[in-house]
């Protein structure tokens, strides 16, 4: 850019009308608009079916999203440095192939079956900061690579079957069974909470210090809103890249992890669905108190709205097939709100 | 005397309160090659783009072949007989398609029916390249070229309008001097068919060499005309203008000027530099910078001041020679390494290589150095806002408080906080490339005032501008198309002087004379 044009820049910065009547309902429906919604949503699901409103129900909607939120988190975590992991729910899925064949298969304890784990979640990660960061292949295919590699990696691992207790391996009973311990990750109460609840909950404030409180967050952040000025603050850019999956790479291992535990088998195609689901509640997120960028707490909304959404919608009887609709009304919508309500947008088109 | 193809009178174009261009006359006549020459911010990109009809001028008529000329989009004015080649060549071709289907690119896009079978526009494309003498392949893919038969095809394309004017806005930006030269011979037998060519460019050899008249802007305004034979010096002094002699503008640096007068007494030296390069193939020189001192790097745009620099701050891996930090060896493989060590680079482009979009003065000023802002793996942020005040306050950074996006600062007070975090990090070198761009007289110097009262550290200043350079600096190095071409004290470098270096035609004789005083080597 040339110097004239800069200051062109400026100058129109600083000439524009602020403090308008539209421009501030557009920035309050901005910040709250979807917090708004998802209060109104409440009442109303409460008011028409008062099963709705118990704490009971409350726990069953936690633990419905739980899943979908942890694998969100890391999805969100991704997308800091404006990187995209769609190899997520692909994750999801190879972990949880991975648990069952170490428990069933192989008759491991359930403490080295979650190591296992973590370890593919890991494994994924690498492969896809290998393809981004080092063979510099844009986040957006190279993840997509991935979610191909894993979910057939998952299909071959157990010749394309389920893996389940008494399963028969070359003729004869597998010799194992998930064990009582890391079942409990999946159906175990902590008090009345159910333990997956519990686990996302802990996740979710663990996430949301690493993005706003500490430097390796902002670092990210940094990456994500200018790479380049980033990289000549003396931030390694590739390492934060790289970081950013493994983080994700963990998050969608949990997630596997208590999907498994709650499943009490290794089901083909088990993580397929959390994908978008979790893409959709980070990107939801984006528009919660107008942060207008991937954040944590943003993202819990966002899985609390779907989950909410869904649970609502089957207490009133709605047809389970109109939930995928309703998901996607869902994210348009935020998705405007993100992008047509943003304080200030005029002033990034003239970038 | 035939009459211009294109005549500008009276030309002027506001952005708010900025004039970018200040009522300018300039004619081309046909056949004739016109060089168009200025420092950054001079207003030729503003003069390009209303000729070329991508932006109405605030007043002012053109006169195009004698009638009057106010085009109302690119279009417009590539109808009128103005086609404009722009700086960034592959802009201007369709990566995936042929030489052919580039060169037929606007009938395409006119669409004269549905279907364009591949004859006729082999057969349309033909008689383009005849018409322009291009020999290329037409069934070569076009990201298969080298830049320069990119150009070439953007050119002929360009030539197959009816054009009266041909505008080239810095064509050889990318090329090698070969295809320069390939790319001259084109230019001129545009000319000598009768086209008007306004021709931009930064290289002085080129200008010298093509050109039968050069029209010098400053300020928005024509600062001269030459008329061949040119003279570089002469186009560079009026391309810079008039400047305060340096003895006055350091008088007025209030104490700085005493120690200006005595180099001998400066502190050691913080930065050696030797045998190091702009770029492979140029010539190698050494480089040492003393504490306490400001080293001003001037030359135009294009003869490696930024490359200078980012070699020095890790931005750029280092060509050739070795660099040594007081005394040790000094090898930054990235940015990082570099602040580690005591090097604090400043980048030329604020919006692009410093601003991060939407973040607050705050954290621009905490960004270089998050680790020293955390208390046990959080950040801290009283800790950061403190420095961010210490920036704000040394600076005199007028705005709404340092919570506020960076945004919301005038040009000027972004460039204060993106330049003063860096002495937040109490590094031993300071780099600062292009520190004053876009950046007002008070906010220089607010800015010049700082970095000359900081104490402790080196400096690097790098400007083409030789009026920032006398202000600010000790010594002034001249680079001139990538290599070195003198050193002066600052009490030497009068306007003339400088011009020479600037542009090449400085004599070697006066790069020892002009040494001695200070000891560097060049």
């Amino acid at each position: 850019m040339t110097a004239a044009g800069q200051r062109t820049a400026d100058v129109d910065g600083g000439a524009r009308p602020t403090g308008a009547r539209g421009a501030k309902a557009a920035s309050l429906a901005y910040r709250y608009g979807l917090v708004v919604v998802l209060v109104a949503m409440l009442v109303i699901f409460a008011v028409l079916r008062p099963a709705f409103g118990t704490f009971a129900n409350a726990l069953i909607v936690l633990q419905s999203v739980a899943v979908v939120g942890v694998v969100a988190l890391g999805v969100t975590v991704s997308m800091t440095t404006g990187g995209f992991d769609l190899s997520a729910g692909a994750c999801v899925g190879a972990v949880v192939m991975v648990t069952a064949l170490a428990m069933v298969r192989f008759n491991l304890t359930g403490a080295t079956a979650i190591v296992a784990g973590l370890v593919t979640g890991l494994l994924v990660a690498g492969v896809n900061a290998l393809l981004t960061v080092v063979a510099r292949v844009p986040d957006l295919v190279a993840t997509l690579g991935t979610m191909f590699l894993f979910q057939g990696l998952a299909l071959i691992l157990t010749s394309g079957q389920s893996v389940s207790a008494g399963m028969t391996v070359d003729g004869t009973p597998a010799p194992g069974r998930y064990t009582e311990g890391f079942a409990w990750l999946g159906g175990g109460r902590i008090g009345p909470v159910p333990v997956p609840v519990v686990i996302f909950a802990l996740l979710a404030v663990a996430v949301y210090v690493l993005l706003n409180h500490t430097r390796w967050g902002r670092a990210l952040y940094a990456i994500g809103g200018n790479a380049e000025a980033a990289r000549l603050a003396g931030i390694r850019v590739a390492r934060y890249r790289a970081l950013a999956y493994v983080v994700s790479g963990l998050c969608a291992a949990v997630a596997g992890i208590m999907l498994s535990a709650r499943l009490g088998r290794g089901d083909v195609g088990a993580g397929d669905p959390y994908l978008l689901q979790s893409v959709a509640a980070a990107l939801i997120g984006f528009a919660v108190l107008g942060a207008n960028r991937p954040n944590a707490l943003g993202t819990v909304v966002g899985a609390l709205f779907i989950g909410v959404m869904i649970n609502g919608m089957t207490m009133l009887n709605a047809p389970y097939y109109a939930q995928t609709f309703v998901q996607g009304a869902l994210l348009v919508g935020a998705l405007v709100v993100s992008y047509t309500l943003t304080p200030g947008r005029g002033e990034r088109s003239l970038r | 005397m035939t009459e211009p193809a294109i005549a500008v009178s009276g030309l002027s174009k506001t952005y708010g309160a900025t004039r970018a261009l200040d009522g300018v006359t300039l004619d081309v006549r046909p056949g004739e090659i016109a060089g168009l020459i200025g420092t950054n911010g001079a207003g030729k990109s503003t003069l390009i783009k209303v000729l070329s009809g991508a932006t109405r001028p605030s007043a002012g008529t053109l006169t195009l072949g004698g009638r009057r000329f106010a085009p109302g989009s690119p279009l417009d004015a590539q109808a009128a007989g103005v086609q404009t080649v722009h700086q960034n060549i592959d802009d201007g071709v369709v990566f995936g398609t042929t030489v052919a289907e580039n060169l037929t690119l606007d009938s395409i896009a006119r669409s004269g029916g549905w279907f364009t079978t591949r004859r006729s526009i082999v057969t349309r494309a033909r008689s383009i390249a005849e018409a322009a003498r291009l020999s290329l392949p037409l069934d070569a893919p076009v990201e298969t070229l080298p830049a320069s038969a990119r150009q070439q095809i953007v050119l002929a394309r360009a030539l197959s309008r009816q054009a009266r004017l041909l505008i080239l806005d810095e064509p050889t930006s990318t090329l090698s001097t070969r295809e320069a030269d390939a790319l001259a011979v084109k230019v001129r037998e545009a000319a000598a068919s009768g086209v008007a060519v306004l021709y931009v460019s930064h290289r002085l050899a080129e200008i010298e060499s093509l050109c039968d008249r050069v029209i010098v802007l400053r300020d928005g305004r024509v600062s001269r005309t030459f008329t061949a034979p040119l003279t570089r010096a002469a186009i560079v002094g009026a391309m810079l203008g008039e400047f305060a002699a340096p003895a006055t503008a350091l008088a007025t640096a209030s104490a700085t000027a005493t120690e200006a007068a005595t180099p001998g007494d400066r502190g050691a030296v913080v930065l050696t530099a030797t045998g190091i390069r702009i770029a492979p193939g140029r010539e190698a020189f050494d480089l040492e910078v003393r504490e306490g001192e400001v080293l001003g790097v001037t030359g135009l745009v294009g003869a490696g001041k930024t490359e200078l620099l980012e070699q020095l701050g890790g931005a750029r891996p280092l060509v050739s020679g070795e660099l040594r930090l007081d005394g040790a060896p000094y090898r930054p493989g990235d940015p990082h390494a570099a602040i580690a060590a005591g090097v604090a680079f400043a980048a030329e482009e604020r919006a692009a290589q410093a601003i991060v979009p939407g973040w607050s003065v705050r954290a621009h000023v905490s960004l270089p150095m998050l680790r020293a802002h955390s208390r046990g793996g959080l950040l801290h942020r009283r800790s950061e806002a403190a420095a961010a005040r210490r920036v704000t306050d040394r600076f005199g950074v007028r705005g709404s408080g340092t919570e506020a996006p960076i945004e919301t600062l005038s040009g000027g007070n972004q460039q204060k906080v993106v330049v003063g975090r860096w002495l937040e990090a109490a590094p031993r070198v300071l780099l600062l490339d292009e520190p004053f761009r876009g950046v007002d007289v008070g906010a220089r110097a607010d800015i010049g005032r700082v970095v000359r009262e900081a104490a402790g550290m080196a400096v690097v200043v790098a400007s083409s501008d030789p009026q920032e350079i006398v202000e600010l600096a000790d010594r002034v190095l001249v680079l001139h198309d990538g290599t070195p071409t003198g050193e002066l004290a600052v009490a030497e470098a009068t306007a003339e002087r400088l011009a020479a270096l600037m542009s090449g035609t400085g004599t070697s004789a006066t790069m020892p004379a002009a040494e001695a005083p200070t000891g560097g080597a060049a």
